[in-house]
């Protein structure tokens, strides 16, 4: 039997700053060549845990240790960060943040020159890092020039070293686009298969993570180790539910069908996944079963693009001549990797940015003579990240701040701020300070002051960027409320495919500043050419569908159309 | 990203771009030294021209340089011009030691050669320290910059500040559009509309957020760093900080023979056998420059006087 690499015994941990421990009675042992998922919602304690096995706690984060955690031989409690660092590499969740150099290969061989090495030694080292990323070509190029994508390759490359013996990686889905995201997992499977190295992957994505193999998954919540089995047994079990983590989509496809998750073997990987009879009848009669059709939205034009041409330079067409129109009340997905045009739409939307050829009207007005003050009013845009919104320091100054800065009156003004917090749920909370609350909490506030202006339109852009699945569930139960209560037409503008599913009516898919398909979402979402154009992900209903042998588009239809009978 | 702004990022082709960022760093501060030291136009001209052939060597984008000059030449030189002439005609008398008077205003003012003189170097020195500092930037990305520094024996804690600083201008530049974007949608006006006070104030609502979402990301570099080993050892290597070749060499020579030269002529110029005034003027020879101690000609040492 092997030595363990990691070992935790009896340990817990509370950060100097907060009252309660925030890990508990860990129990944990890792071989050597292991590839682990460490699993958990949003506080659950995996981040953590990591950074009691990198050497950040208690380096950087200060607190009290009980039991003890060795890693490699070292007890952490007394080793430096320094020496960690030979043995341990982390790739961290910001792959923004954690580019410290000014090019790839500067980036890559900053943990060499720490090391005082000469740099005639650094260079072979580092261009075979890179080439083992896929970022050879790359080595000059500056951090501005590349995508979220290859900068976690280079800090994948950057921690890479020698003597590294595990691998951690914090969160390595959440700042990517689907397509990235398979890419960034097929790229730590192969590390895994080819160097032996022991690598841990912390999530709370499951279903994209499972893309590839996994050896074994460490359920956390709450500060302690609920699980810890091969995900096989994981899915088999009702944990998931239990720990606010989202399930891959046909596994919840089965449960609804009503089949039996035991006695199926590869349950983990939908290509191997070996039904047994009884399920595969189960589920072939639950697709094909007639439901309530979706109602079809008959309201008037909300929005419309006419023709719309712009360019930043002067020279390509980041938007080229895109027509479409959003009637009232619906929920549109707009959709595509990044860099294919739809915040530059959002944009042209708002006003911020005007057309250079055709026309935007909203409401039947065209909006080139309005000002975007005036565009605001009817078109509300919520950023993806509520921090770069949040300018006051109390919820209702921020609420308000729009209408105060058109000059309404103090009693408007008032009246206007509580009926967008009664709306958001948030007037019990209306004098506490915004640092107080959570993310989810941030985001909707800045929905509350976009809804103090009561715009007919909102539009969310990745609403639901890394989030949980609990804080995912509030905000859209939320967005839902104003669009089924008080009428409003939303606007998504998402890479994520279990968002547009579960939340659109619609979906306008975006590549290279045109739109390649404009129709009801499970019409979209089965067009595997489409899926491919816009380098989106396949959702595994679509497999699901072409293993059962069964038509995708009648398949996903059949499977929203159940979920909003539900619900 | 490269030549819309001065800074430049990745480096370049020409020999000067080649060259060791130890290099460059030295001969740009031995450079500033001398211009600094010197108020002597047959050394000023000289280094000017060094530092514009240096400039068409490396072909860059003229377009930001050039406008970059205008702006400091309207504002720094003509302005500053007119105000010294107003306030002390006396400029070419006191710095010069000369006082060939060419007309005669109202008052006190007046304007002589030795005025004209005067400005005319002290423009010069300008655009040379001017020249100078767009050739370093055009030369050096700021990695090299920084391993320069280091060598030059600045701590490399405070040489990581300058790069990281540079690291992070466009980011936080970027932040700053999709704020202020938000903002204008929300009915806080940026454009010209409105007034240049209420815009200013508006701006500060840009600053929270702006410094709110840089603080959170320092945690996170912080992190970073830490975790591959920054600051393990008193010293450490730069992967920006290419061998030293050949052309390296013949740089560093003629920069120390720039140093010594500058030292040389501080030395003999202001200490051994200094020149009766600051600045030397060609049809002023020594004995006729006339000496003349500054603050006398201030022009409200006359009521002081009286």
């Amino acid at each position: 039997m092997k030595e363990p690499i990691i070992k935790f015994k009896d340990f817990g941990f509370r950060y100097k700053t907060q009252k309660n421990p925030t890990l508990y009675d860990i129990n944990l042992e890792i071989y050597p060549g292991e590839k682990v998922l460490i699993l958990g919602a949003s506080g659950s304690g995996k981040s953590t845990l990591c950074n009691c096995i990198n050497g950040l706690i208690p380096f950087s984060y200060e607190g009290e240790i009980t039991g003890s955690c060795i890693v490699n031989g070292v007890e952490t409690k007394s080793a430096s960060i320094f020496k960690l660092s030979n043995s341990v590499g982390t790739v961290l969740q910001d792959s923004d943040a954690q580019f410290v150099g000014l090019s790839v290969g500067e980036d890559i061989a900053f943990s060499l020159e720490n090391d005082i090495l000469p740099r005639k030694e650094m260079v072979p080292i580092v261009e075979k890092n890179a080439s083992m990323v896929g970022m050879q070509d790359f080595i000059d190029h500056v951090p501005f020039q590349l995508s979220g994508g290859q900068k976690q390759k280079v800090a994948i490359a950057g921690v890479f070293g020698e003597k590294v013996e595990i691998l951690i990686f914090d969160e390595p889905l959440a700042a990517l686009d689907p397509q990235m995201g398979m890419t960034a997992v097929s790229l730590i499977n192969n590390i895994s298969k080819e160097s032996e190295k022991t690598i841990l992957i912390v999530e709370h994505r499951l279903e994209d993570v499972l893309y590839k193999p996994i050896d074994r998954v460490i359920l956390m919540n709450e500060g302690r180790i609920v699980f810890d089995a091969t995900p096989d047994e994981l899915l088999r079990s009702t944990m998931l539910q239990e720990c606010g983590i989202r399930e891959p989509l046909y596994i919840t496809a089965m449960k609804y069908a009503g089949c039996s998750l035991e006695g199926n073997k590869n349950l983990c990987d939908l290509n191997e996944l070996e039904f047994t009879k009884e399920n595969e009848e189960k589920l072939k009669a639950f697709f094909q079963e007639k439901r309530e059709e979706l109602p079809e939205i008959h309201g008037t034009s909300e929005i419309k693009f006419d023709h719309v041409s712009y360019s930043y330079s002067g020279k390509r067409n980041v938007v080229d001549d895109i027509s479409f129109e959003i009637k009232k009340g619906e929920r549109v997905a707009i959709i595509g990797k990044n860099g294919a045009g739809k915040s530059t739409a959002a944009k042209l939307l708002c006003g911020i940015i005007r057309p250079g050829t055709g026309t935007i009207t909203v409401e039947g007005k065209d909006t080139k003579d309005m000002s975007v003050k005036e565009i605001g009013e009817k078109v509300g845009y919520v950023m993806q990240d509520p921090n770069t919104m949040i300018v006051k320091d109390i919820i209702k100054d921020e609420v308000g701040l729009a209408l105060t800065v058109r000059g309404n009156s103090q009693e408007e003004t008032d009246a206007k701020i509580q009926k967008s917090l009664e709306t958001c749920g948030l007037y019990k909370m209306r004098n506490w300070p915004v640092d107080s609350i959570s993310y989810g909490q941030k985001k909707r506030v800045t929905v509350a002051s976009m809804m103090a202006l009561e715009p007919d339109v909102l539009v969310l852009d990745e609403p639901t960027a890394g989030q949980d699945f609990r804080s995912y569930t509030e905000i859209m139960k939320f967005v839902n409320y104003l669009n089924k209560e008080l009428g409003k037409t939303i606007l998504f503008i998402t890479h994520d495919m279990h968002l547009a599913i579960e939340n659109t009516d619609r979906a306008i898919v975006f590549t290279d500043g045109k739109i390649v398909a404009d129709d009801k979402v499970f019409a979209v979402l089965s067009n595997d050419e489409v899926i491919q154009k816009a380098s989106l992900k396949q959702t595994s209903l679509y497999t699901l569908a072409m293993k059962l042998g069964l038509d995708p588009e009648e398949t996903i239809r059949s499977f929203i159309e159940y979920e909003r009978g539900v619900k | 990203m490269n030549n819309r702004m001065v800074i430049n990022y990745t480096p370049g082709p020409t020999l000067l771009h080649k060259l060791s960022g130890f290099t460059k760093v030295f001969l740009f501060l031995v450079m500033t030294v001398a211009i600094i030291a010197t108020y002597d136009i047959r050394i000023l001209v000289p280094l000017l021209i060094l530092n514009i052939i240096e400039i068409v060597s490396m072909k860059p984008n003229y377009k930001p340089i050039l406008i970059v000059f205008a702006i400091t030449f309207v504002t720094v030189t003509l302005l500053g011009n007119v105000m010294l002439f107003l306030v002390s005609p006396d400029a070419g008398l006191n710095n010069v030691g000369g006082n060939h008077i060419l007309w005669q205003g109202p008052g006190r003012l007046y304007i002589s050669k030795e005025f004209l003189w005067y400005m005319f170097v002290v423009f010069i020195k300008r655009t040379t320290s001017f020249a100078s500092v767009m050739a370093f930037a055009l030369a050096t990305t700021p990695s090299e910059f920084a391993s320069g520094l280091n060598k030059c024996g600045l701590p490399y804690k405070v040489c990581t500040i300058v790069s990281l600083a540079y690291r992070t201008i466009p980011d936080i530049a970027n932040d700053f559009v999709n704020i202020r974007n938000s903002m204008m949608m929300r009915g806080v006006e940026m454009s010209k509309k409105a007034s240049v006070w209420k815009r200013l104030k508006n701006t500060v609502y840009l600053l929270v957020p702006l410094i709110f979402t840089a603080f959170g990301k320092v945690n996170d570099i912080a992190n970073a760093m830490d975790l591959r080993g920054y600051g393990k050892h008193k010293k450490r290597t730069w992967f920006a900080e290419n061998e030293p070749t050949k052309w390296d060499k013949i740089f560093r020579v003629l920069t120390i023979v720039l140093l010594i030269a500058t030292v040389y002529y501080v030395v003999m110029y202001r200490f051994i056998n200094p020149w009766p005034a600051k600045f030397w003027c060609p049809w002023l020879a020594r004995e006729e420059v006339i000496s003349v101690n500054a603050i006398d000609t201030i022009f409200f040492m006359d009521w002081f006087k009286k």
